[in-house]
């Protein structure tokens, strides 16, 4: 069936919990677009090194698979890199951190918020190439800047498993796992407010070591939740101008925290069935966090390189039914985007025509009939 | 202090993460004539199980863990070099490590913690690990169990590869091979040649004591 409404207005009408003519659909396909460029593809260190071909991978994607968002995901050690942890960049695996800067207690105490106005960052390349696309798609997509959390660029900075030591194990050093947050969540304001200038219609921020395989409720409180970082944070996006959104792929996340507590206009998750209490799309719509955010999720990621476009259809078509039921028996609108729980793997061997079955099969099956 | 307060003070300075004091304890142990490997079982793995069990029921999350085995490995760093030759040697031999082109290695070593209180041998190959390292040190330490993981989609593939130089080296056969992380299943173990997939540490250590 032909789409009665264009993106724009679809997603509109699922953000204000209004009714759909189908599902809305995002298989989160940022790096793998890479992959569409020059007809043979560029490799990672160009895509993320220049903010032209770095855009060109979402307008190539947008053209090719006919999103109804663009959300500038780069990698999760775009901070942690340019506060001084090196980065490793293989040509077509996501970049890592593989030398983290902080090797000790009072490393936490140096850092400094880098110039994100110098061109050699990769923050510089992250706002100006979601600039890009923003001007590019703005009119066609709802489009959101992609932002780590201070928690999660700190990890990525010392190494998750000393800083999770490190909260708790004695009173300095505990001190100073808040003054390194206290300097990157100065680090993600000044973020907040560059690309506030590209006018994204949205922010995504990336909270996720809210996830209670990591944290409890204290803690996640004590080192994210807190009004002086993610609070203020959320705040501030809202106040410039954006739509405060959320992705957290973590197996069980908070969700009384980040959805019910926080109301992010767009909350993205993934759904870990071999984990006890992973929550399904059918749970998260049933327990009312549908009802606070329009929720994206959950198909496998790894379905995009394992399985045939016939088996991705099967599970997209199972997801749209699942939602549509649940959806319809709670009175809702198109409070759920078709997604991939995590970024579909930016590798080669990452199947194309996968991502297309899943955008295909939102189409065909996740019709508001 | 007797036997029954030093061992209770270890069980409680694993379960409260305090690194400090298990290793006091592991020497007072020591002094009071406990054998080490009484000293192992009745207090650091009897701390770490609680632990673990606490951690699977959410009572205690992710840095409680971490300084417990801090506070374990600290204390085996004393009471090891004690244990005589021949009891040390009936210990399971294991290699653990992270597959190439990955670095998130903190399951990894919650893994390790677990499978080091159940009695193993664990050699930590570390992280970013190549196949052929996985064979060596197998061989090396003439291994029983080999225990990878993966956070990433991408490098799952290095799994494989590391299943198939174990076989091209013809020591397949003489071991188990375990895996996990977020994206493998055991649908993925049975496809690339590994014998089991866990969800988590004690999920492993029972499917592999079993297997063994």
């Amino acid at each position: 069936m032909a789409d009665e409404m264009n993106h724009i207005e679809r997603a509109m009408a699922g953000l204000s919990n209004q009714p759909v003519d189908r599902l809305l659909t995002y298989p989160l396909a940022m790096g793998v677009c890479r992959r569409l460029i020059n007809g043979t593809g560029i490799t990672y260190q160009e895509w993320v090194s220049d903010p032209k071909k770095f855009a060109q991978a979402f307008i190539e994607g947008q053209r090719r698979f006919d999103f109804d968002f663009a959300i500038g995901l780069m990698d999760l050690s775009v901070m942690a890199g340019d506060l001084g942890a090196h980065v490793r960049m293989d040509e077509q695996n996501t970049p890592f951190v593989d030398d983290p800067l902080i090797k000790d207690i009072e490393g936490y105490e140096k850092l400094e918020v880098p110039n994100i106005k110098d061109p050699k960052t990769r923050s510089y390349v992250l706002v100006e190439g979601t600039g890009m696309f923003v001007e590019a798609l703005g009119k066609e997509v709802v489009t959101a800047a992609f932002l780590e959390g201070p928690l999660l660029a700190l990890t990525q900075t010392r190494g998750a498993e000393f800083v999770f030591k490190d909260m708790y194990d004695n009173d300095s050093s505990r001190k100073a796992v808040h003054a390194a947050l206290k300097t990157i969540t100065d680090y993600d304001k000044e973020m907040v407010k560059a690309f506030a200038e590209k006018k994204p219609a949205g922010l995504v921020w990336d909270y996720l070591w809210g996830s209670y395989s990591c944290l409890g409720d204290t803690e996640y409180e004590e080192f994210e939740g807190d009004y002086k970082y993610a609070g203020c944070l959320n705040e501030l996006v809202q106040k410039e101008g954006m739509a405060n959104c959320i992705h957290n792929c973590a197996d069980l996340p908070h969700l009384d925290t980040q959805i019910k507590k926080w109301k992010p206009a767009i909350y993205s998750m993934a759904y870990y069935p071999l984990i006890p209490g992973s929550p399904s799309a059918k749970e998260v719509i049933q327990n009312g966090y549908a009802d606070v955010s329009l929720v994206g999720g959950n198909i496998d990621p790894q379905g995009f390189v394992r399985w045939k476009p016939e088996k991705m259809e099967e599970v997209t078509k199972k997801l749209c039914n699942e939602v549509l039921t649940e959806l319809k028996a709670r009175g809702l609108g198109g409070r759920y985007c078709i997604a991939s729980g995590c970024e579909v793997p930016p590798a080669l061997s990452t199947k194309l025509e996968n991502i297309q079955a899943c955008v295909d099969a939102t189409k065909k099956y996740g019709v508001w009939a | 202090m007797d036997k029954d307060a030093i061992l209770n003070g270890l069980e409680n300075a694993i379960v409260n993460g305090k690194k400090a004091e298990a290793i006091n304890f592991a020497k007072d142990a020591l002094s009071a004539g406990i054998k080490p490997l009484d000293a192992i079982d009745a207090g650091l793995i009897k701390g770490m199980m609680i632990v673990g069990e606490k951690y699977a029921a959410h009572t205690i999350f992710l840095p409680q863990v971490l300084l417990a085995a801090d506070s374990m490995y600290g204390a085996l760093d004393i009471l090891l070099p004690h244990i005589p030759r021949e009891a040390a040697a009936k210990r399971i031999d294991m290699v653990i490590g992270v597959v190439e082109g990955d670095v998130h290695d903190i399951g990894k070593n919650i893994v390790k913690t677990m499978f080091t209180a159940a009695g193993f041998n664990v050699h930590d190959v570390g992280r970013d690990v190549p196949a052929e390292d996985f064979v060596e040190a197998s061989k090396a330490n003439n291994a029983q169990l080999v225990a990878m993981s993966t956070l990433m989609t991408p490098t799952m593939d290095s799994m494989k590869a590391t299943v198939d130089a174990l076989v091209e080296e013809g020591i397949r056969s003489q071991l188990k091979i375990i895996i996990g992380g977020a994206p493998t299943s055991q649908e993925f173990a049975d496809e690339i040649g590994a014998d089991m997939h866990a969800i988590n540490a004690q999920e492993g250590v029972a499917k592999a004591k079993e297997a063994l």
